[in-house]
């Protein structure tokens, strides 16, 4: 390799150095490695969608339930809706599938419908398959039973 | 009965054993069924999230958070929410909640290098004031900047307001809605001299079509989703039709689904108000009573710094918002070239359905709603499409009646409440009022009981420029609060990074985790969040919402309002006024900013013992007064009786929200009709009062091409924006593992033909590299986006994917909002 | 013409004179070689994924949906190609269907499916005619790479084991039963059975 243009090559990435350290500082780490906004650092490999069909912890009984499968070429548009082939009252008996909740079936003003409101047709809204990842940050978040039974606990 | 904690225990136990032993259990002692202890409070508050703007029931128990669900008593959702809302109760509960403020230090004091240090509230006022006063001294009212939100509460916006543009008397005040719905705004000015839209979700159940303009509302208004589907489904004969430069979620639904060239929504526009008058389609009568014609100012350049070649060829950059008045005939003769055939080459829609989309609207017996948000505002011609939307309702009358509205949705839950009723902008005061204006100023000043002269005429900065002037060592104070302009602003790299490490500016985050913006700041201030503080926000249909307070924030955070509250006590009108202005004033010499602006005989003059029983306020106890209602019935003035009247502050903590104008406790839920909108005179039928003469204009605007487009050196075109997962920079949302764990990083949306072009597949990690900037991610084939070959989609959740130091800061011209949606992008495998 | 076409009989039916009796059987079998290779080889042209997506219809359609699925892209990097499911494989089978396809270029004429809509409207009937092939032949073509004797049902996920091993085992129920729509979209559902 030519000798000048290696060194022009080096005095670049120094200077390409120097730029970025002045741009960067120390800072706490949040979701990204703290005082590293100006770099650019690879990008994890997509995970995995859990797939193994076991039901997960509500944090509150509210809470729609997450999809414990995956859910790759499912399609949910003005012709077919492939998820009720399965979760509709109709068909989760012979599915094994746990049947929409009987919210589903109610209109805005929660009369009950002879079939799936309309309302809740996207299922995915609400609904949301999981990837075989760590979280982000840790969430101190805790349910009811557990705020009960601290404050059972407390004199 | 008092249960305590080996009671619980073995009750749990005992279920287990008996659920695992198949054993039903007689009694239910797996069940704590005491009132006393399963009992939670219950109360109302609007979601965190979206311009929606649904109400969710909130649980709280020993000051915590623990359930949430969909308000069925919310006209807005009726009991749903997305995905994002069921998640709410998680959201303020990451494990890195900032709980003190912190300043970048070495051996003791501040270094604009140093490692952030824990400090006490009054070691950061004592730095801040020590700044910002001698920037004022030394370099005027424009060198101290403000960066707000479209998510700050009413009162929090318009005590920002007021605290720069009456205290420091500098209008360098700004929010982040300028990136969101600024071209929105002009496009209601131009047209209709008044801001907002003058349908309500009503719409959604009358409309027999509906056309959404570059809007993928299945992802980013999920609950209106809900509405539409609802009518799409169960009025089969209601058409569909999706415009934008890639395939989505919403396409699911579409009857008409087009994808169309970047930036050819102008064509396509031009092309059905054509339609439209060839086809003799023309409201003939609604069009002479209601609206008149003008020609808009064209060539009128990017919005780019103006020493950017680009910038310097356009010839009417500095009266780009300008227009002359025309006719119909001109019109007409104006819209003729944009012809099917030229309307179909250019935006390489088939012209069949084009043509089906020009009917739509030109079929009189169709009520057509009109939808977009980012598509069309984040455009460097937003404020040209809009008007081009508001053309096709006027010339068919289809306007302020239900089922017929052309609906700019809103992105921030307060959007409208905050940004742009309170007017928050560099150029605004509240209800629509001009900085630039001497009748608005002493409008606002009297209101204020401010002296005359108080409020200065000097424009402050728009966003865009704020970080351009921060680059420049122009500003040399800068404060922005629940927003992440790091991650979400244009050109981190050229202009807003370069600017927030300038040694020249002191830079103040305040928000609730480490933001990318808070780890770039010199002090980061901690805040209380949604329900730990008493809010208010506003929704796209004009519905104020208001909660209370339901839980203590966590550690020494402090709400947004109390910050600017408290900080105004560090300063005297020495210090921020001229000695001019206080000469003539004597009575306000000596005073405190806190003293003039907030314990001014209306914002204090409301007692706690006024805040409704059962509710925590901290600011009230704080100050001694029920700072938000004095805020709020101060900040009413400037609307009632002007077609902005809010109803009284109490009001709203019972009812789920109201649609101003509130006039007589009546909402109004279509305006500028007769018999619906109280501000219409008798016999008009329409009246479009933002106008001098009720008229609203029909604007003639053309194509231009955009600034950046793909090349052989940057061949592919980068759209960016959101998933209905996360909510803008994801702060809030990938701290909830379960949104997280859904979509736990930004990938690359490319068509798989373009992939193997590059060499490239479903999870190879690549390259994406534009004239700014560079940015590592993995390529993504087969995801919910399907763009078509030669543009991507990254979306901007993601901290660890800066896709915004790859973007353009160029902006509409008129709107200065910038466009996030289109320039040119180079992508190589990193092997 | 009538005279003409009688003196061409007359030739056909009188033995040769100048060709040996060896020379027409060997010659009519290296023709009848070139022949058969020809049409053979003309056939599996057409029974190519090339051949199918020169038409836009295959193409902007089908082709563009299968692209999303498993059926193109997985980990392994097998492939189904458009006959691989939609040719059967049994060269009688093979032949009827190739005449079946004659109807096909009608539609090509005729512009039956030349746009996304008509197509879209089209979708149900084609559909239907896929399916039923699979359901009367018991899904052979499914089965030509996925034999019910190989599946190891330990790989497989909880609720796929369960349809596996009872109603696909029992031959109560075939492959598409239930795996309608894996490689392209669905057409509008309703009253499908199961749906």
């Amino acid at each position: 390799m030519n000798k000048q243009l290696l060194i022009a090559a080096c005095m670049g990435l120094m200077a390409w150095g120097a730029v970025a350290a002045s741009l960067d500082a120390p800072a706490p780490d949040g979701r990204r490695p703290g005082g590293t906004i100006a770099q650019e650092t690879q990008a994890e490999p997509i995970p995995k969608i859990e797939n193994k069909d076991l039901k997960r912890l509500r944090n509150y009984p509210e809470q729609p339930p997450t999809i414990p499968h995956k859910i790759d070429g499912y399609q949910v548009n003005t012709q077919s809706n492939k998820c009720l082939s399965c979760h509709s009252r109709t068909n989760s008996a012979k599915a094994q599938a746990p049947m929409i909740s009987i919210t589903h079936y109610m209109d805005r003003d929660g009369q009950p419908l002879a079939t799936v409101s309309p309302r809740r047709y996207f299922c995915e809204q609400c609904h949301v398959p999981q990837h075989e990842t760590p979280a982000a940050i840790p969430n101190t978040f805790k349910d009811i039973d557990k705020v009960l039974e601290e404050s059972a606990a407390k004199p | 009965m008092k249960l305590t904690r080996r009671d619980f225990a073995k009750a749990q136990a005992g279920a287990v054993a008996a659920a695992a032993a198949g054993i039903p259990l007689v009694e239910a002692s797996n069940l704590v069924t005491d009132s006393d202890q399963t009992q939670m409070q219950w109360s109302k508050a609007p979601c965190r999230f979206c311009g929606t703007g649904c109400s969710v029931m909130v649980a709280t128990k020993d000051n915590q958070v623990v359930a949430t669900h969909g308000d069925i008593k919310a006209e807005v959702n009726r009991g749903l929410n997305c995905v994002k809302g069921y998640f709410l109760s998680k959201i303020m509960y990451g494990q890195d909640r900032l709980t003190k403020p912190l300043l970048r230090m070495k051996d003791g004091k501040f270094d604009k290098n140093g490692e952030f240090a824990e400090v006490s509230w009054d070691q950061a006022f004592d730095i801040m004031a020590e700044k910002s006063k001698a920037a004022l001294k030394n370099h005027g009212p424009n060198s101290v900047a403000m960066f707000g939100s479209g998510q700050w509460t009413v009162w929090e916006g318009y005590a920002a307001s007021k605290l720069w543009k009456a205290g420091f008397r500098s209008n360098n005040i700004d929010p982040n809605a300028r990136h969101c719905m600024a071209s929105a705004v002009m496009g209601f000015m131009r047209t209709f001299g008044m801001d907002e839209p003058m349908g309500c979700y009503d719409d959604f159940e009358h409309a027999n079509a509906f056309v959404l303009w570059g809007s993928n509302m299945a992802e980013m208004h999920p609950v209106l989703w809900t509405r539409l589907t609802d009518r799409r489904l169960s009025a089969p004969d209601t058409k569909v039709a999706v415009l934008s430069t890639y395939e989505h979620r919403s396409f699911e639904l579409a009857d008409i689904p087009m994808v169309f060239t970047p930036h050819t929504d102008l064509v396509i526009l031009n092309y059905i108000a054509n339609y439209i008058i060839e086809n003799d389609a023309v409201n003939k009568s609604f069009v002479e009573k209601h609206t008149n014609f003008v020609t808009g100012t064209t060539d009128i350049g990017y919005g780019l710094r103006p020493t950017n070649p680009m910038e310097a060829r356009a010839k009417n950059a500095d009266k780009a918002n300008t227009w002359e008045a025309s006719s119909f005939e001109q019109f007409a003769e104006f819209v003729k070239p944009y012809t099917l055939e030229r309307a179909a080459k250019e935006s390489g829609v088939p012209a069949e359905r084009l043509e089906a989309l020009a009917k739509l609207y030109a079929d009189p017996n169709v009520k057509v709603m009109s939808l977009w948000t980012m598509g069309v505002n984040q455009h460097t011609r937003g404020v040209w499409v809009n008007n081009l939307i508001y053309n096709i309702h006027l010339l068919t009358g289809k306007i302020s009646e239900p089922g017929n509205s052309p609906f700019s949705l809103t992105g921030q839950p307060s959007a409208c409440g905050t940004a742009r009723e309170v007017g928050t902008f560099a150029h605004r005061l509240p209800a629509d009022l001009l900085v630039a204006n001497p009748k608005h100023r002493a409008i606002a000043e009297k209101i204020w009981k401010l002296p005359e002269g108080t409020v200065s005429e000097v424009l402050g900065h728009h966003a865009v420029l704020q970080s351009r002037k921060l680059k420049d060592g122009e500003i040399k104070f800068y404060w922005t609060q629940v927003t992440n302009n790091m991650q979400a602003g244009p050109n981190v790299m050229e202009e807003i990074l370069p600017g927030w490490r300038n040694p020249e500016a002191f830079v103040v985050v305040s928000d609730v985790y480490p933001t990318v913006s808070a780890q770039a700041a010199d002090l980061i201030l901690p805040s209380a969040m949604w329900v730990e503080k008493e809010g208010a926000y506003g929704n796209a249909e004009r519905r104020t919402q208001f909660w209370h307070q339901l839980v203590k924030a966590k550690g020494d955070a402090k709400s947004d309002l109390w910050q600017l509250v408290e900080f105004s006590k560090r300063f005297t009108t020495e210090d921020a006024w001229p000695t001019e202005l206080l000469d003539k004033n004597p009575s306000f010499k000596g005073k405190t900013l806190f003293d003039v602006l907030f314990a001014n005989g209306k914002v204090n003059a409301f007692s706690n013992d006024q805040i409704e029983k059962g509710y925590n306020n901290d600011e009230a106890e704080a100050f001694g007064f029920y700072l938000q209602k004095g805020l709020f019935e101060e900040y009413a003035e400037f609307g009632r009786g002007h077609a902005h009247d809010l109803a009284p502050f109490d009001t709203y903590h019972q009812e789920r929200g109201l649609r101003w104008p509130v006039v007589d406790g009546k909402e109004t839920k279509w305006r500028y009709r007769e018999g619906s909108d109280p501000y219409v005179k008798a016999g008009k039928e329409f009246e479009f009062y933002g106008k001098p003469d009720g008229k609203a204009l029909i604007f003639a605007l053309p194509y231009e091409a955009p600034p950046e487009w793909p090349d052989a050196d940057f061949p592919f075109w980068l759209c960016t924006g959101r998933v209905i997962e996360h909510w803008h920079t994801g702060s809030m949302t990938d701290r909830v593992d379960e949104l997280h764990k859904a979509v736990p990083q930004a990938l690359v949306y490319m068509h798989p033909d373009d992939a193997q072009k590059i060499g490239v597949r479903r999870g190879s990690e690549v390259n994406l590299t534009t004239r700014r900037g560079e940015m590592r991610a993995r390529v993504e084939t087969r995801g919910r986006n399907k763009p078509p070959q030669g543009l991507v989609f990254v979306p901007f959740f993601d901290a660890k994917r800066l896709v915004n130091k790859l973007t353009l800061d160029a902006t509409d011209p008129i709107s200065k909002q910038t466009d996030f949606k289109k320039c040119a992008v180079k992508i190589e495998a990193i092997v | 013409m009538w005279s003409l076409f009688k003196s061409y009989w007359h030739i056909l039916r009188k033995p040769s004179v100048h060709y040996s009796l060896g020379f027409l059987t060997l010659g009519g079998f290296i023709a009848g070689i070139i022949f058969w290779g020809g049409f053979n080889t003309a056939l599996e042209a057409t029974n190519t994924e090339q051949f199918c997506i020169s038409c836009h219809e295959m193409r902007d359609n089908v082709y563009v949906e299968l692209k999303d699925t498993i059926h193109y892209s997985n980990r392994s990097g097998v492939r189904a190609t458009c006959p691989d499911c939609h040719v059967p494989h049994n060269w009688t089978d093979k032949i009827a269907r190739k005449m079946q396809a004659s109807k096909e270029v009608w539609g090509k004429i005729f512009g039956t499916i030349n746009t996304r809509e008509k197509f879209i409207a089209h979708r149900r009937e084609l559909a239907e005619h896929e399916w039923e092939r699979l359901k009367a032949n018991d899904s052979l073509e499914c089965r030509n790479c996925h034999n019910f004797d190989f599946m190891d049902f330990t790989r497989q996920s909880k609720r796929a084991v369960k349809q596996h091993s009872t109603a696909l085992a029992s031959g109560e129920a075939t492959c598409i039963d239930c795996h309608k729509g894996i490689a392209h979209q669905l057409p509008d559902m309703k009253g499908v059975e199961g749906w």
